[in-house]
């Protein structure tokens, strides 16, 4: 994920999603990327792309409500098209297949931005030939999408400025070292009844505690669920374990 | 071994990979049934994320200490050992392994295990997971309960492929993405559940897993709905 931060330093400027955008373009066998917030209950809407091909096909996707990104979205799942020329592609995407195939992008692979039931967006992917991700590039693309639902997030709910989005390993959800950790998943629920927020929220105050008091995440997770730390919807967290 | 519960075992695993099951609610009967018949004290299905990372799918109790039990295992412990060599592991005495395994002997000893096994989950050429099985009492392992023990594995592996098979032309890849995905929806149901109802994680799971076995439902579409506000579990039995 160097890559992504490359980028951001070429601009001078934070990472943002257009980062995970043209690293991606860089790091796998595709012409472009493009990512749109999705929603299930606001209006979904483009947030970057790449190029004019990938824009378009972002519009074309959450204009018609069909196709790969929606599909992708819907099913939590991602869905990976190499070749749109597929007649049954015909009859799922009627009218999308074929503007995608005129706009030349004759493979797409959609990944959904998603941890759980958090699920702000889409990546889609799109190649001007026909073939499959290999597992490598694919297990790189779900990598850049992971990425990409951490920015996300933070950008909408205000995760605190300076938060390393580009250094996950240090206080980050996807690529802890030590592998995945359950109870990052069972405090971000625990959270939103504890801040009567929503689970997209939750997840980021989460991430933000940890980060501006310099612990790990799972570390802080594992408090929550050993009821040792309790969040407060207008106070800061308290620890449990300090009042004896 | 009670021969007529190993016939029945399978009969009901059988039963329950029809088309449109649940995976995770069949491995977590799976990992029941391998406590109930192999007298193992805990059990767990553990897949491999896209990075190497074990990643527990289902587990006979969902107590955070059992889960942190596995987790650990991504550092060190028989797991590990099995899933990169792709062949079975067995600790019969658990406390002679402290030096292969210091931390992991440390914590297993910590909840009262004294032997352990750990077997592959083949695909082909490819080991996709592990099952991970715990026993109170150190001592050798049978070789009949052990190709039974295999044999579950290989179920394991069966219904992360019958899931496949139930979606169209999706590859490995993403069935395993879409199974961890699911459990991540479900550890989140679970902690939200558990601080409402003030509960422990086990009794949310339960909760959970019966609420959508009554409504005829996935356990995952149970929980992101009810994690989404549009389902109020309304009725749901403690």
């Amino acid at each position: 994920m160097t890559l992504v931060a490359e980028q951001a330093a070429q601009r001078g400027a934070r990472v943002d999603l257009r980062d995970v955008c043209t690293a991606a373009v860089a790091a796998l066998p595709v012409g472009g990327a493009g990512i749109s917030a999705m929603s299930t209950s606001v209006a979904n809407y483009p947030l970057c792309s790449t190029d004019g091909t990938s824009e378009q096909l972002e519009e074309l996707q959450l204009t018609l409500g069909e196709g790969p990104c929606v599909d992708a979205f819907t099913g939590s799942v991602p869905i990976l098209t190499p070749d749109m020329a597929d007649s049954e592609l015909q009859d799922s995407w009627p009218v999308f297949a074929t503007e995608a195939l005129t706009l030349g992008a004759v493979a797409i692979f959609a990944l959904p931005l998603q941890i759980g039931a958090i699920s702000p967006g889409v990546l889609d992917l799109y190649a001007s030939k026909p073939g499959p991700l290999g597992a490598e590039d694919l297990a790189d693309a779900l990598a850049f999408a992971d990425l990409a639902t951490l920015i996300l997030l933070d950008s909408v709910h205000g995760g605190p400025a300076g938060m390393p989005d580009n250094k996950e390993e240090e206080t980050g959800y996807a690529l802890e070292a030590n592998g995945y950790r359950a109870e990052i998943d069972q405090a971000t629920g625990i959270l939103t009844v504890q801040l009567g927020v929503g689970i997209d929220e939750a997840f980021v105050r989460l991430r933000a505690h940890a980060f501006t008091h310099g612990h790990r995440i799972t570390h802080v997770a594992a408090d929550v669920v050993a009821h040792r730390l309790r969040f407060r919807p207008d106070a800061e967290p308290y620890r449990t374990d300090q009042d004896r | 071994m009670n021969e007529r519960l190993l016939a029945e075992t399978f009969v009901e695993l059988a039963d329950n990979l029809v088309a449109d099951f649940d995976l995770i609610d069949f491995l977590r009967l799976l990992s029941d049934r391998c406590v109930s018949l192999l007298g193992t004290s805990a059990a767990g299905v553990l897949f491999a994320d896209r990075d190497g990372a074990l990643r527990v799918m289902a587990a006979s109790d969902e107590q955070v200490r059992l889960l942190e039990l596995f987790q650990l295992q991504n550092d060190e412990g028989p797991c590990l050992e099995c899933f990169h060599t792709g062949t079975a592991v067995a600790a019969p005495e658990l406390a002679a392994e402290a030096g292969r395994w210091p931390r992991f002997t440390a914590q297993a000893a910590l909840h009262g295990f004294g032997a352990v096994q750990a077997l592959p989950m083949r695909l082909r050429d490819e080991t996709v997971g592990a099952l991970n099985l715990f026993r109170t009492t150190p001592g050798p392992f049978d070789p009949v309960s052990t190709s039974i023990a295999q044999a579950l594995a290989d179920v394991a592996t069966i219904s992360l492929l019958q899931q496949r098979s139930t979606q169209r032309g999706h590859a490995l890849n993403e069935q395993l993405q879409t199974a961890l995905n699911s459990r991540v929806l479900i550890e989140q149901a679970k902690g939200k559940l558990a601080e409402r109802q003030g509960i422990d994680m086990e009794q949310a799971f339960t909760a959970l897993r019966r609420y959508a076995r009554a409504h005829n439902r996935r356990l995952a579409d149970v929980a992101r709905d009810f994690i989404n506000d549009t389902e109020a579990l309304t009725e749901l039995t403690l």
